[in-house]
């Protein structure tokens, strides 16, 4: 009988979000089983449980019957799971046969056996077929082979689980195919492998069963040999599109074009142009690492631009840093809240005031009340939950920090001509999510040009009055709303 | 929800400068009650005591206000201590040996310190070095360079320039007097440096934007504030600040010495640490340093008037420090805790 691994009713709750609920569901050795969802279904939750990272607040993981406490990352190794993550944690100056055995070097009399150490490292490399010596620090490996070596790191600790989270994204197709050789011995040996990937190419080829994650809950297992794209897709999209878009109270009229893209190429894009008018918007659609947020970064003055034209409010401009741009009327709010987008450990009104404090003077101070008053303003017009505007951002649900983020770039100080928002949902309930929305489409009403990314193709195709669908750093697609539905947009985000 | 204004008295007891306001009175009452007595009161509160622990805070002050602006901003200088000796130096060399008037001596040490802080601020914004590195490597030039200004006609390295200039001892031991006390000038001047940091940071717009810089350096960039430029004010303004603090320590003692601050570096850090600035960025302020110097001084001197000897001082003022970073990691983390990240 091959072991199994075992998620039992697996629930994990932030701050304001219910990342997930009640998750159950079985991955059987001898099987590589996908985890497929759109962004923020919960996959990573799932693996950073997994890994012991995070704890989950509800369920239990078993191993082939046995309950197991993964209560932090080196319990979890012990237990026999490894997960692999897209970014390496490999000690980079450390050799290839340190890393692989870190934490059970071999010693004699108190000393490193390195004569052990390589022997063994050797009959891993062989078994492996890899072109690496033992010797090598990490650090000159490629990126395909520093994922080989983490491998051969969870493999010699003989781990009954070992989960890939996106493993494909660095690597090129010549490597994908090794380590698809490596990840099927990996089977033959009865492990139990994991694949997390949004390549369902991949997932045909690589895997035996997938289980279907959305929004945090768990929807179908499919046996891979008997489903197909489309079929795949639905699960993943679901049928819950409620009555919030219908209810959204839209723009009609457009004024001229605000902002005229031109051959934008960076080292990250490939000659994207792209026109807005004044009160439309304009949804960008496709996966991470797509380019969507590159392109807003290049517009905004923050990366800068090898070659291409961007022409705003019939001008060509030239943003050499976002502090331009924010004279001229563009705002970005970015995908990355806490990171880029607050300053968690200041107040509220800190946080709103931000691009105004030069207009919030009196003689050669700042004017307190004019400040306090403004902030004051922004929290009342959106609602957001505070007793007073002197409360640090970080104690606020995500929800209440976006609403703070849009406070800061459209209060009445400000003259934002075209704003964007990237992931502007994302960790955010569902009934914030349909305020933010509305808010979407009242930015338009006012005049305003909002372009709307989200990697949640429900609502950029219910919420945008037209989709540009992006792949690889190039615009794939242009699509009205009408045009748009789930099925085509990802099958343009997927194309290769 | 109805919005309610933050009434003034809420901010004052919630701040980090009460909990050292109150710090500050145990330990005058303290020393006080245990002080041998002479003439008509307390050691610890004759007149003389207040002077001269004043007059030793204006040192550490001013390498204070540099660090902390720095620091608020989240970024740091450890070059304070040598850029202070090397103003020093310059002053009495340019006095002693190469017969400056002392104005011209002390125009051209504060015109060094600004070049020093110039480049400090090159290679941590155009070179991309850590500060802590850039300011450390700047620390070891300025000390090389001071003793090639410091080797005399003979070929002679002299660790001390002693100088006499009229002029420079008047305005250095300039006293204002109130009655029979007298207020020494550089304890004035430290007053007002206070002062106008004090309200640089928390009232004007250039203050707000170091809180938020230091917060979250890529938040205020896309923000649209010019993290750069401030960058480059403040490692000038904190070399100059040290450059004055090594002229007034010189003007004092009438000498230059290579080896003079280097206390006062780790004093003046002590007192933005104690009074909330933290080496993160993005909190703390003036009036909480300026707090936490009298508390060390207080302490210290404290220490030296009921005569505990001097090692025992250095491991007692160690323990103070620990002590309010270990109270500042628990108040810290029992607040992440709360908001559970």
């Amino acid at each position: 009988m091959d072991k199994y691994l075992e998620f039992t009713g697996i629930g994990k709750s932030y701050p304001g979000v219910k990342a997930l609920d009640d998750i159950s569901f079985r991955a059987e050795g001898g099987k590589v089983l996908a985890l497929l969802g759109e962004n923020g279904a919960g996959k990573s939750t799932l693996l950073k449980i997994m890994s012991g990272d995070q704890q989950a607040n509800e369920g239990t993981v078993s191993l082939s019957g046995e309950t197991l406490s993964l209560s932090s990352p080196a319990q979890a190794i012990k237990a026999g799971i490894s997960v692999i993550y897209q970014e390496r944690q490999l000690i980079p100056s450390m050799s290839v046969m340190e890393n692989v055995f870190l934490g059970a070097l071999p010693s004699k009399n108190g000393f490193i056996d390195y004569k052990k150490l390589r022997a063994d490292t050797v009959a891993l490399i062989e078994e492996f077929g890899l072109p690496i010596l033992p010797e090598t620090p990490a650090m000159f490996l490629s990126i395909a082979h520093q994922q080989m070596v983490e491998i051969m790191k969870a493999y010699r600790r003989d781990s009954a689980v070992i989960a890939f989270d996106e493993p494909t994204a660095p690597l090129t197709d010549t490597e994908i195919s090794t380590l698809f050789r490596i990840i099927r011995e990996l089977r033959g040996k009865g492990k139990i492998v994991i694949y997390v990937s949004h390549r369902l190419k991949e997932i045909f080829e690589i895997t035996d069963e997938i289980v279907v994650l959305k929004d945090g809950r768990y929807v179908a297992t499919l046996q891979t040999s008997a489903t197909s794209e489309p079929e795949l897709i639905a699960a993943m999209v679901g049928r819950d599109i409620g009555d919030t878009y219908a209810n959204l109270s839209r723009n009609e009229k457009y004024g001229d074009v605000l902002l005229e893209v031109r051959g934008l190429t960076t080292d990250m894009l490939r000659s994207v142009s792209f026109n807005i008018r004044a009160g439309e918007v304009v949804g960008f659609a496709g996966l991470v690492g797509s380019g969507r947020t590159e392109v807003m970064r290049a517009i905004f003055g923050a990366d800068a631009i090898d070659s291409g034209e961007i022409k705003f409010d019939g001008e060509t401009v030239k943003f050499r840093a976002p502090k331009d741009a924010i004279e001229r009327g563009v705002a970005l709010c970015p995908e990355d809240r806490k990171e880029q987008g607050l300053v968690l450990w200041r107040s509220i009104e800190d946080n709103i005031i931000m691009p105004v404090l030069a207009k919030l003077k009196k003689g050669i101070f700042l004017d307190p009340k004019a400040s306090e008053d403004l902030a004051i303003n922004e929290v009342e017009r959106y609602s957001i939950k505070t007793p007073t505007v002197d409360k640090i951002v970080a104690e606020l649900s995500g929800g209440n920090q976006q609403k703070v983020i849009l406070g800061r770039w459209t209060n009445k100080l400000m003259k934002t001509k075209l704003l964007i928002l990237d992931e502007p949902t994302k960790g955010i309930d569902v009934g914030t999510k349909a305020e933010i929305y509305q808010m979407v489409c009242d930015f338009a009403k006012q005049g305003m040009a909002v372009i709307f990314i989200s990697s949640e193709l429900t609502e950029v195709i219910n919420v945008a009055d037209r989709i540009l669908v992006m792949h690889d750093g190039e615009i794939k697609g242009d699509l009205t709303r009408e045009e748009a539905t789930e099925e085509n947009v990802l099958a343009l985000a997927m194309s290769e | 929800m109805e919005q309610q204004r933050v009434s003034r008295l809420q901010r004052i007891v919630r701040s980090k400068a009460f909990t050292l306001f109150v710090l500050l009175a145990v330990l005058i009452l303290g020393f006080g009650f245990l002080s041998p007595v002479i003439k008509r009161g307390a050691m610890f509160f004759h007149s003389n005591t207040l002077k001269t622990t004043l007059q030793d805070l204006s040192i550490p002050a001013f390498l204070a206000i540099g660090a902390g602006c720095l620091m608020v901003s989240g970024s740091l200088d450890f070059s304070q201590a040598r850029v202070g000796a090397f103003g020093g130096i310059i002053v009495a060399a340019g006095i002693q040996w190469w017969g400056l008037n002392w104005g011209a001596a002390i125009i051209i040490a504060l015109a060094l310190s600004a070049i020093i802080g110039l480049v400090n601020a090159i290679l941590v914004n155009e070179l991309k070095f850590q500060p802590f590195i850039a300011t450390m490597a700047m620390s070891s030039v300025i000390y090389s360079v001071m003793y090639l200004v410091a080797t005399d006609r003979t070929g002679q390295i002299q660790s001390t320039i002693n100088f006499t200039n009229e002029g420079l001892t008047k305005i250095i031991d300039w006293n204002l007097k109130i009655g029979s006390f007298e207020l020494p000038g550089t304890v004035l001047l430290l007053l007002a440096a206070f002062v106008v940091y004090g309200l640089l940071l928390s009232k004007t717009r250039f203050g707000r934007q170091l809180y938020l810089i230091g917060g979250n350096a890529t938040a205020a960039r896309l923000s649209g504030i010019d993290a750069k430029k401030t960058s480059y004010f403040l490692f000038i303004n904190c070399s100059v600040l040290s450059g004055l603090a090594g002229i007034i320590y010189t003007g004092r003692t009438r000498q230059g010495s290579l080896l003079a601050l280097a206390n006062d570096q780790f004093t003046g850090m002590t007192a933005a640490i104690l009074g909330g600035i933290s080496f993160g960025g993005g909190s703390g302020g003036m009036g909480g340093a300026f707090l936490g110097l009298l508390v060390i001084k207080t302490f210290s001197k404290g220490l030296a008037i009921i005569n505990v000897n001097t090692y025992l001082t250095n491991v007692l003022s160690g323990a103070l420090l620990l002590a309010a970073l270990t109270f500042d990691y628990f108040s810290q983390r029992s607040q992440r805790k709360r908001i559970g990240i």
